[in-house]
């Protein structure tokens, strides 16, 4: 594919913006990644890799791991209650379906804080949950404040963004595909599993990692739900901006995050690419 | 007799099936031809399963299926968009029901090959459904349909999405594989050509009724009411009233109408006075000059012509009404050439008319 065209001016605007505000921050970064600094936390022009060793520590290196399978496990999570969600917007006809939707969307008109300090008072000791689980008799659960009550957040926060992935590939999937599966013998659990599920595939990856993307840089709901003790990456890589003060190691995070942000996305475009084959040259000549 | 139709009914929002009793032989290709919307397409998914009929039953092969899923029936459909598998190949979208069965591989391979064969496509096998044309999309969805061996194919619309150059060929070419596999086929078509060309026999539907069931040529020179003659064919008509009894020797009755008293044929139908005449555009003749002869004579006025090669269209205005009268060109050397706005006269027979009750 050559791609000889001149860029049309309108494009220039969306260059520009993207030169000015992702490239050149991200160069930044990426150049600060490699610098030192004083113990006063002022910055010192010498090339160095001692940030990257430093995150090779167990200390770092494990909340690195700890946030891949947190971001994993929520990912999974929201897959489970997703797809059936997903699944049963995408079925189901009339009235139902819109309040299903709009029912999907409405968490979203309230502001993302506001949303986690309602989990805070519905998990917290004296929330609806312990109050419920007091009236049955059985014993407090503190959620909050520890990882559990992170992965509760990162579930309920990035589940819609799960949902609409899976449930747009489910509505543009040809309605007759099913009708046709049955026609040709297949039973129901036949038809989902050799039709609607090896055409959904790509929609469930990209929700996937729409979702286990973000998830990995995730700052607010590990601050507000983890507590002082769960290390996060993002939380830590806040800290060291913030906090401790040193900005080559913060901007080393980050680095390593983008990393792993460009290799899921490069992963998801393989993915998309290999099952969307150019149309065939050759269609012209077919009868 | 393959499939059998007791009193079917089936009724939803807007719609309503009448009772349809009807049935199909083994071998045999029938349609069912119907504007859209007079359900022909439904009493199509109530044979595929796809629909479970308000009322009546469905019986294939002696066995009552009215209630089956689709899947547990021998009857595979072709869809009017196809729905091909697109994370499949051509070949595997063929094997999918040989699959299903969970036939050894060697005959599926053997059997799709042989599907492929029968419809032409055998060197696409390899190719994804997005990487083929309308017209081979066609004929992946028939070998599809056939390789399983079914007792009964149900074709809907298969032709319809094709541009017509390639509907005609497919049309041919349909016709040719049905005889060959020697499967019974269900086709629905709003198409009337489609229907005359590949039907042994037809049925007519409309809003919900089955009109007519016939071969080719019985809907097309007997239609059972003005619908059916107007659907099938083009048609000229004019309304009249039967005057008197049919006389005893010849049968003829005589018609007075808007545009002269014409003799007709008694036909052995019982007819009400008022009736509708109609005339197929190709049973009557044009006249450029007066003549005596035993036919009935309109005197019109050429208002519009169209040259097709092989015959010419007229259009010949009569009183308030306009006539198609179809000429082939085998005397035009003969004849002289006829320009819009000549007097001209049509003579038809009394026995090529087809009289029926006229229409509310």
């Amino acid at each position: 594919m050559k791609n000889n065209a001149v860029i049309p001016s309108s494009a220039w605007i969306f260059l520009i913006w993207l030169i000015l505000m992702t490239l050149l921050p991200f160069s930044l970064i990426l150049g600060m990644s490699f610098l030192q600094r004083t113990d006063l936390g002022n910055i010192v022009f010498a090339f160095s890799l001692k940030n990257y060793q430093q995150l090779f520590d167990w200390v770092y290196f494990k909340v690195l791991l700890k946030t891949l399978w947190l971001a994993f496990g929520a990912t999974l999570s929201c897959l489970m209650i997703g797809f059936p969600v997903a699944y049963f917007l995408a079925r189901v006809q009339g009235p139902m379906k819109s309040i299903g939707l709009i029912l999907l969307f409405i968490p979203f008109w309230t502001n993302f804080i506001l949303r986690i300090y309602g989990i805070v008072s519905l998990f917290g000791s004296n929330g609806l949950f312990n109050q419920l689980l007091a009236s049955v008799g059985a014993p407090q659960a503190s959620i909050l404040y520890t990882r559990w009550g992170v992965y509760l957040g990162l579930v309920y926060n990035y589940l819609p963004f799960l949902v609409v992935p899976i449930y747009s590939s489910l509505e543009k999937l040809d309605p007759f595909l099913r009708e046709a599966a049955s026609d040709l013998g297949a039973t129901r659990f036949q038809t989902f599993r050799k039709v609607i599920l090896p055409n959904i595939k790509e929609g469930v990856l990209i929700g996937s990692l729409f979702v286990f993307i973000p998830m990995l840089g995730e700052y607010v709901i590990p601050d507000l739900l983890g507590g002082a003790k769960e290390a996060f990456l993002g939380k830590v890589m806040v800290e060291q901006f913030f906090i401790l003060q040193d900005w080559p190691l913060g901007s080393a995070i980050a680095t390593v995050l983008s990393v792993l942000l460009l290799g899921a996305l490069w992963l998801q475009n393989r993915w998309t690419s290999k099952n969307q084959q150019p149309q065939s040259q050759e269609l012209g000549h077919a009868i | 007799m393959l499939l059998h139709l007791e009193a079917v009914t089936k009724s939803f929002e807007g719609f309503q099936l009448h009772p349809l009793t009807l049935s199909v032989e083994r071998g045999e290709f029938f349609s069912l031809l119907g504007p859209s919307g007079c359900g022909k397409t439904t009493v199509l998914r109530l044979i595929g399963g796809f629909e479970t009929p308000t009322s009546g039953r469905v019986i294939l092969n002696d066995q009552d299926i009215t209630r089956l899923p689709p899947h547990k029936r021998n009857v595979h459909t072709v869809f009017q968009r196809y729905a091909l598998f697109p994370h499949l190949t051509v070949s595997e979208n063929v094997a999918f029901p040989l699959h299903l069965k969970k036939l050894p591989s060697a005959e599926i391979s053997e059997r799709v090959k042989e599907s492929l064969k029968l419809v032409e496509i055998e060197d696409l096998q390899d190719r994804r459904i997005h990487q083929i044309s309308g017209g081979q999309a066609q004929r992946t969805a028939l070998a599809r349909a056939l390789v399983g061996k079914p007792e009964l194919v149900l074709l809907d619309e298969p032709l319809s999405a094709l541009d017509p150059e390639l509907r005609m060929k497919m049309r041919e070419e349909l016709k040719t594989i049905c005889k060959k596999v020697g499967i019974t086929f269900l086709l629905v078509t709003h198409d009337q050509e489609e229907a005359l060309q590949l039907s042994d026999r037809i049925a007519v539907f409309k809003s919900g009724q089955c009109l007519q069931v016939g071969t080719p040529k019985s809907i097309y020179e007997d239609p059972s009411d003005t619908f059916v003659a107007r659907f099938i064919g083009a048609v000229n008509e004019i309304p009249g009233d039967i005057q008197g009894e049919a006389s005893s020797e010849t049968g003829e009755i005589a018609l007075s109408s808007p545009l002269g008293v014409f003799k007709l044929k008694k036909n052995g139908h019982s007819l009400p006075k008022q009736v509708s005449v109609i005339l197929r555009p190709e049973k009557m003749r044009l006249l450029r000059s007066k003549s005596t002869t035993q036919e009935n004579l309109m005197e019109g006025e050429i208002q519009d012509l169209i040259y097709l090669g092989s015959r010419t269209e007229y259009a010949v205005k009569i009183g308030q009404s306009t006539f198609k009268v179809f000429e082939q060109e085998l005397e035009r050397l003969k004849k002289r050439r006829l320009n819009v706005g000549d007097r001209v006269f049509l003579a038809w027979r009394g026995d090529d008319a087809i009289v029926l009750p006229q229409s509310t």
